[in-house]
């Protein structure tokens, strides 16, 4: 197991992109439905955190533990198995297939994994449902607004219920009413599901939807304030 | 922008309201400049797209450029052979210081046909072809360098000992008709004096025969098939490149430039892609034009010097071409709108109509067909305009009902794994790109096959009378004589010659009825009724009738018409005949009457297939002496047997040649249209090939450039653990579904258009598997190569760089 029960651990992470220095020694963990909110400037590290956290990324030095397991020495099939099936991911924009229909879309991950298509497209009418969302299953991403689009995405990212979900600015790209109504459902749903969740924001008002706060600030995590 | 900047100061200094699109030809020419900057101004990538469009269009304009080459290669060879030959004039000359005595001597060796002429001079001054200096004298000759090269080959011994004359000269250029002609000028011995006759210059020529329907249905049809794809390629080739250039008019758009003004920058940079196009097809065409001296087709070999494009027709590729790049381009963005924040695809959501899609391939079957009741050979324009327009349109057809049959099919698909999904929902999305990067293959493919069907069907009909004409191995050979006696030693050194297992021959003239003089046409050619003459020795004689008994001196009379349409009556026991009867357009002199005897028997013809007709009077020499008949000839068989002598044909062309040169082959040993449809065959599938290789080069720059526009969605697919192998499989199938369907189209259409030429043409349709796997084959061979070659692209935009947005 990862320090202290939590179920996703990053020490000392360092990672550049040529000469910028993208993370420098950065510590991070989280814990089971624990919802953890990574702020910071824009240019801070904080996106490149969460990557070097998912396993898209393999940080230059430090370590990813995840369930007792080091991702950074997994090999790049292990680690894209690993994001199927335990991660969930929710991002700013055009994240969504715009050929596919959003309950392909919310399926995609789960048929992905192996899950028979019709089993997969019941458990995504599902996950639509729960985001209010089902309206608009059969309607193609460009049909749909910026708010239901990132529904789809949140329910996305549940569907294959994750054990931990990623979210980089998910309510980056949305009006303010929108933006609390997609974080109140994907809180709410991640709490329900007892998924741990890193929530990239350089908002204020969306970090008050976390359980903690931490600031990424010239590559370095420093603890801010407890959330809610 | 300094140039946007720059027409909005202009349009404001003139009077104009400062807002609004500058007008202006000095604010058109600016766009259009800008344009055109763009073209050669964008980096690496920039300069590949650029260029990947010149050598497309390049490729077009060079093979534009050798169809409008067509006319003056054609004008060019046939005026070379006006200006060597002279098939006889109808009032002969009388023999002066400055006529020649002249003969064919053509010969074949190992199926390559060798042009001989024979030549003896009256006097000192005697006519020159051209591309010769003087005429050979006794035991020499002239060559052309192909047939010297020939002669001096290790395997040539045969033509050596055939053509053993002393070569004293090579014939210039002017003398032959392409450099790898073979021929030669010979001097004219007694051998072949019955042969020749007499002229008093070169350069006369009948006018060449009208082209048969045969030849003038390939041609249209090759022009056709292959310019439309050409067309085609040259549209696809300016679209390359195109996404990048609308997301380009877009950031335009955002810094102030009204529609109008994106499209003129538009026009421009494509008027830069399809003028170094035409540049390049220059290069091209020039460069190829070298290689035409080595190509022989339907054996015609011409000089790279002879192949210069018709002016007007260059000048007309010249503008059409700019201006077809500029139209395509600005057709294309009807369906788009460039706003400053992105392209917005305004494509009608609504299906595509197959009403006027298939409007299109019916006309042309129409046309097609309505050529069946036109006469066989085409006269005038309108037959030929009609063939080609029927088949332009059926080909036309193919890239019109090509998006509604991939929207239709895609609409229909459903299920599978996820790269398939994705693949399919990305078609029924948007088959645009896919199916203008295709249509280039389907018509190159249709018009590839229907070519390929005419010709191997062509190829199959020769090769059937050649098959027939093998399975009896005789070779037939027919010349003047100056008698029997000359004929009998011909056969006896026949029958001596390796290889051969019999020989047989006779001689032969026509005989008219006494006092016929029979009736003069409009052009003074005065003809009459005849009969023909037969002489040989009792041996020959059985071959032709059932003689029974026989000794030199008898006569036999014919007591059927030996499968002759006309019947000679007057032929009979006891009548008088004129062995000079007065036929032709110059009087015969006087008659040589000679009475069939009354003790003539009437007897029984026999007729052997692939022979002459055995003849009305059979003669023995004893009885009529051969040297009474008007212009006698002789017909030789010798059979022959290539497993005791494998080389027995070019053996016996050798003695016959020997015997005597003017002697002509009548049947048909070699084939010489296999090695030409090969040649042609190959050609063809070299060529859809390159184009399927080009096309797929558009292919994988229109895929890289769909993935660069996706790069962000790649990066998150592969966030959430896309595999690498679900994204190939996607790409491929992307490309593989539109090729598959084009070529589904492709086939059928080729296979139907092919299948409606033959019909018109009366020829038997045959269908080769192999050239329909072998193009099906290499449109495989290509979705891979672009899927192969598009990986690691894809690979990298899958790259978690996508998701930064810092």
């Amino acid at each position: 197991m990862t320090p202290d029960g939590s179920i996703l651990a990053g020490e000392g992470l360092h990672k550049t992109y040529g000469r910028t220095t993208a993370l420098d020694g950065a510590d991070f963990s989280v814990h089971p439905g624990e919802v953890v909110a990574v702020m910071g400037p824009s240019g801070s590290g904080k996106s490149t955190l969460l990557h070097c956290l998912a396993g898209i990324v393999r940080p230059d030095s430090g370590s990813v533990r995840y369930d007792g397991r080091e991702l950074t020495t997994l090999p790049d099939a292990e680690r894209s198995a690993l994001r199927r099936t335990d991660f969930g991911f929710v991002f700013q924009f055009g994240q969504l297939v715009p050929e596919l229909t959003c309950l392909e879309n919310v399926a995609l991950p789960l048929r992905l994994n192996g899950t028979k298509r019709k089993i997969a497209e019941a458990t995504a009418r599902e996950w639509l449902a729960r985001l209010e969302a089902d309206d608009i299953h059969g309607k193609r991403p460009g049909e749909i607004s910026g708010g239901q689009g990132q529904r789809v995405a949140v329910a996305r990212a549940l569907a294959g219920r994750p054990r931990v979900l990623f979210a980089d600015e998910p309510t980056g790209a949305l009006d303010s009413l929108n933006g609390e109504r997609v974080l109140t459902l994907l809180t709410d749903a991640a709490r329900d599901t007892s998924a741990a969740v890193v929530l990239v924001t350089h908002e204020p008002r969306v970090a008050a939807y976390s359980d903690r706060e931490i600031t990424v600030r010239d590559g370095r995590v420093r603890e801010s304030l407890a959330g809610l | 922008m300094t140039t946007l900047h720059a027409a909005r100061s202009t349009g404001s200094r003139s009077g104009r309201p400062p807002h609004g699109s500058p007008g202006g030809p000095a604010a058109w020419l600016r766009d259009l400049a800008m344009g055109a900057r763009f073209a050669v101004t964008g980096g690496r990538e920039g300069w590949f797209r650029t260029a990947l469009s010149a050598i497309g269009v390049g490729i077009g304009v060079a093979v534009l450029l050798l169809a409008c080459s067509a006319p003056t290669v054609l004008d060019a060879w046939h005026g070379r052979e006006k200006a060597r030959e002279n098939l006889g004039q109808m009032h002969e000359p009388r023999a002066s210081d400055r006529t020649v005595r002249y003969a064919q001597a053509d010969t074949t060796f190992h199926g390559e046909p060798v042009r001989g002429r024979l030549v003896r001079p009256d006097g000192a001054h005697p006519p020159v072809p051209p591309g010769i200096a003087h005429l050979p004298g006794p035991g020499e000759m002239v060559v052309s360098p192909a047939l010297r090269a020939l002669l001096a080959a290790p395997d040539s011994a045969p033509l050596r000992a055939r053509l053993d004359y002393k070569v004293v000269g090579t014939i210039g250029d002017s003398g032959l008709l392409g450099p790898q002609e073979l021929t030669f000028v010979a001097w004219l011995d007694d051998r072949s004096a019955g042969e020749a006759y007499r002229i008093s210059r070169f350069g006369k020529i009948f006018d060449p025969q009208p082209p048969s329907a045969r030849l003038v249905l390939l041609t249209v049809l090759a022009c056709v098939v292959l310019l439309m794809p050409v067309v085609v390629f040259i549209g696809t080739a300016v679209r390359f490149g195109g996404d990048r250039r609308e997301a380009r008019l877009a950031a335009l758009r955002l810094v102030g430039a009204d529609i109008p003004t994106t499209r003129r920058i538009a026009a421009g940079e494509a008027v830069v892609g399809a003028a170094l196009g035409l540049a390049a097809g220059l290069l091209i065409f020039l460069a190829g034009r070298q290689a035409v001296g080595a190509v022989t087709l339907w054996g015609v070999n011409v000089f790279p010097a002879d192949v210069v494009p018709s002016p007007g027709l260059a000048a007309l590729v010249a503008v059409l071409v700019p201006a077809a790049s500029v139209l395509v381009t600005l057709f294309a963005q009807r369906a788009v709108t460039a706003e400053p924040l992105g392209v917005v695809r305004n494509r009608p959501v609504r299906r595509r109509r197959l009403g006027w899609r298939l409007a299109l391939p019916l006309t042309g079957l129409a046309l097609l067909l309505s050529s069946a009741w036109a006469p066989q050979a085409p006269d005038g324009w309108f037959p030929v305009v009609r063939l080609a327009l029927g088949a332009a349109l059926l080909l036309l057809g193919v890239t019109a009902l090509l998006p509604w049959l991939v929207e239709a099919v895609v609409a229909r698909l459903r299920g599978g794994p996820v790269a398939w999904q994705l693949t399919v929902r990305r078609l029924q999305l948007d088959s645009g790109a896919a199916h203008r990067a295709v249509s280039g293959i389907t018509v190159a493919v249709a018009g590839a096959l229907a070519l390929h069907m005419v010709f191997t069907t062509y190829q199959a009909g020769y090769a059937q009378a050649y098959e027939e004409s093998a399975s009896r191995p005789v070779i037939q050979l027919s010349g003047s004589t100056a008698s029997w006696g000359q004929a009998r030693d011909a056969l006896t050194t026949l029958r001596r010659t390796s290889g051969v297992t019999w020989a047989h021959g006779t001689v032969r003239a026509p005989a008219g009825r006494e006092g016929d003089r029979g009736t003069r046409d409009a052009d003074g050619y005065r003809s009459v009724q005849t009969a023909m003459v037969t002489v040989g020795d009792c041996a020959e004689l059985r071959r032709k009738a059932r003689i029974g008994s026989c000794r030199d001196g008898d006569v036999f009379v014919a007591k059927d018409r030996g499968g002759r349409a006309t019947d000679p009556a007057f032929v009979r026991p006891g009548v008088r005949l004129n062995l000079n009867p007065p036929e032709g357009y110059e009087e015969t002199g006087p008659p040589r009457p000679w009475t069939v005897p009354d003790t003539a028997r009437r007897v029984q013809t026999v007729r052997h297939p692939g022979e002459d007709l055995p003849g009305d009077v059979l003669a023995t020499p004893g009885a009529l002496p051969t040297g009474r008949l008007q212009a006698p000839t002789t017909e030789l068989l010798v059979g022959y047997d290539k497993a005791r002598e494998s080389d027995a044909v070019e053996r016996i062309r050798t003695v016959a040649f020997r015997v005597n040169p003017g002697l002509r082959e009548l049947s048909a040993v070699d084939n010489p249209h296999d090695r030409q449809y090969d040649g042609l065959r190959t050609a063809l599938f070299l060529g859809s090939v390159i184009v399927l290789l080009l096309i797929g080069a558009g292919l994988i720059v229109s895929t890289v450039e769909q993935l660069r526009e996706r790069r962000r969605l790649l990066s998150v697919l592969d966030a959430f653990g896309t595999r690498r192998a679900t994204m190939g499989w996607s790409l491929l199938w992307q490309t593989a579904i539109p090729v598959a369907l084009g070529l589904a189209l492709a086939v059928t259409a080729g296979l139907g258009l092919g299948a409606v030429l033959l019909t018109l043409s009366g020829a038997e349709v045959h269908l080769d598997g192999a050239v329909i796997a072998g193009v099906a084959g290499s449109a495989g061979g290509v979705v891979l190569l672009v899927t192969l070659l598009s990986l690691p692209p894809l690979w990298r935009m899958m790259r978690p760089d996508g998701l930064r947005t810092e």
